[in-house]
């Protein structure tokens, strides 16, 4: 029975709605050029940065997946926020790709591939960018109503209910403000969303008690639950991935660079990344101390996740197995006949156990008045994400994909309008996805997975158009073409009943680094075989 | 490694509680500036002519 107390904990969230909404919308008037509704005018500083950037990178499919990694790979699982801050400290201290990025006053990625690559290059660099990014983020509206279903103790039926209520609020104020409306709002959320997870981070501390929090990860995951070395879900191919696929992450995602473009200056793009670093250990290490609070006070039960007719529906050798089974991992000690007793239906369920274990928890762990502020901080997450998001993609597609449509100059009376046209269509596909599609296995790696579309490939054209003057637009569409087959191959295996088994033997950490070194060998090899005399002409 | 990791939650509680009142205050201050650099700059979107 969750704790959730309408009054007190519905005023709170009302009462955080009532603001943002207010604030989001009143940014509208400040919105004079199409570069204001962008990048804000190009006119944010230091703090507003670092506070826009961790509201953004964290949401609570974040929240949602880190505490899975907790849950399901003890302290190992807050590896990816290790290397994502070493990334972001090397990246903010060097300078390294963002520097030249931010001096070239580009609003976005392929506009500056276009000086170096040419036209085809930037409006393929755009779909390239567009896709990932919304395979990527089609997921996140889905979590995030799981979460607050959970939490407060809806059906899970009224989860289409909630999603769209969820991407409303988000719609409006992102449609009328642009960025400007993304930072202020950001920049709230912020404030929210690290009161309610420093609050509860410190209250699981107290209450469950480090100690219980070490012993659970002793029992569930033995040595590898402290050292991902040792960890057999791991090892180096996850490390080295995640390593490259973070720095490529704090090189091209559209919705983390527009910080560096929308900066003051590029010096400015550096401190935000130097100094928001270490963020991302805390995304990862607190709500993964979440899911292992969850496995140590519910405990590992997979069973519990489905109905007394769905339990009765598998034989009872299946389910011995299932109890049985590692934390996170209820299918695993099953045959492939095995499975196949189990429906589809409940293995999705089943599926669901390490992913809803965390608000479950916190559902009957946090009392009234504490429930309400943990929502309006993950609503606050999920609010600056996806609208970041939205405005990042819908930037892309306007600035780039639709780029040979405009012969001539729009007004930015125009421009503005279709970009708000835009995002609000994104909206409604966000909606759409999240209804219909359902992930299979790691919400992590789902997202490392869909984000590789583009990030092998734009940070390879990057590194490229900022350091090597061979490098040329066949090199560039080589880069792009290789660096998406390998991760939309992997997906299409995975989805195939028939290939899905060789999928899961190759990997998604090994089709991950596969999809940079696939990249990396269409730009040296495409650069290299355009002939001299077509470079020079 | 079990020290490691309780030392880099308490860093993280530590730094994480540290930057939210520093951004919290700072950062106020930098949106007031924003605004009133983009009002002096642009005219309002009512003011926009095609």
């Amino acid at each position: 029975m969750t704790h959730f107390h309408w009054l007190l904990d519905g005023g709170i969230i009302g009462l955080y709605l009532l603001v943002t909404m207010a604030a989001g919308i009143a940014m509208r008037r400040y919105v004079g050029s199409l570069e204001d509704y962008l990048v804000a005018g190009r006119e944010m500083n230091l703090h507003l940065g670092i506070a826009s950037l961790a509201a953004t990178e964290f949401g609570i499919i974040t929240c949602m997946y880190t505490a899975q990694a907790g849950y399901t790979q003890g302290f190992s699982g807050a590896m990816p926020g290790i290397c994502q801050a070493l990334a972001m400290a090397l990246i903010g201290i060097t300078g390294f790709c963002i520097k030249p990025l931010r001096q070239a006053g580009a609003m976005t990625l392929p506009e500056m591939f276009e000086k170096r690559f040419g036209r085809n290059v930037r409006w393929l660099s755009g779909v390239v960018i567009v896709m990932g990014g919304l395979l990527n983020m089609g997921v996140f509206l889905q979590i995030g109503g799981k979460f607050l279903c959970t939490v407060a103790g809806f059906d899970l039926s009224n989860l289409t209910l909630i999603m769209a209520a969820l991407l409303l609020m988000v719609v409006v104020y992102t449609v009328l403000g642009g960025m400007l409306s993304v930072l202020v709002t950001d920049f709230l959320q912020f404030v929210v969303m690290s009161a309610g997870l420093l609050v509860v981070s410190m209250l699981v501390l107290k209450n469950v008690g480090w100690d219980t929090l070490v012993k659970t990860v002793q029992t569930h995951h033995g040595v590898g639950g402290f050292n991902p070395l040792a960890n057999p879900s791991l090892g180096w191919a996850f490390l080295i991935n995640q390593f490259i696929a973070n720095a490529a992450a704090a090189l091209t995602w559209q919705a983390v660079i527009v910080r560096i473009l929308s900066a003051k200056d590029s010096q400015t793009s550096q401190r935000i990344y130097t100094r928001t670093s270490f963020f991302f250990v805390c995304r990862f290490l607190l709500p993964g101390i979440w899911g292992i609070a969850a496995l140590a006070t519910l405990g590992w039960a997979p069973l519990k996740q489905i109905s007394d007719a769905e339990r009765a529906a598998i034989p009872a050798s299946v389910q011995e197995k299932i109890a049985a089974s590692p934390a996170g991992a209820p299918l695993a000690g099953l045959s492939a006949a095995e499975t196949a007793q189990v429906p589809p239906d409940t293995q999705a369920k089943l599926a669901d156990a390490s992913l809803l274990a965390m608000p479950r928890f916190l559902s009957v762990f946090l009392p009234a008045g504490l429930m309400g502020l943990l929502i309006a901080a993950m609503l606050a997450a999920d609010m600056s994400t996806n609208s970041s998001y939205m405005l990042s993609w819908g930037s892309v597609i306007y600035n780039d994909i639709l780029a040979p449509f405009r012969r001539r100059a729009w007004t930015d009376r125009r421009a503005i309008l279709w970009n708000r046209c835009i995002v609000a269509l994104i909206g409604l596909y966000l909606l759409v996805f999240g209804l219909f599609y359902h992930i299979e296995g790691n919400v992590w790696s789902y997202l490392l997975l869909t984000g590789s579309i583009y990030l092998s490939s734009m940070s390879v054209l990057l590194i490229a158009c900022c350091y090597w003057k061979r490098a040329n637009n066949w090199g560039a569409i080589g880069g792009i073409l290789l660096g998406a087959a390998v991760p939309v191959a992997h997906l299409t295996l995975e989805k195939l009943p028939s290939t899905s088994a060789l999928a899961a033997s190759i990997g998604k950490d090994v089709a991950g680094i596969a999809a940079f070194v696939g990249a990396a060998i269409g730009m040296v090899v495409g650069s290299l075989l355009k002939p001299q005399s077509r470079i020079s002409s | 490694m079990m020290t490691l990791w309780l030392i880099l939650t308490l860093a993280a509680l530590l730094w994480y509680s540290s930057v939210t009142i520093y951004v919290s205050y700072k950062g106020a201050s930098d949106i007031r500036e924003m605004l009133a650099r983009l009002k002096q700059r642009s005219p309002t979107s009512d003011d926009v002519k095609e």
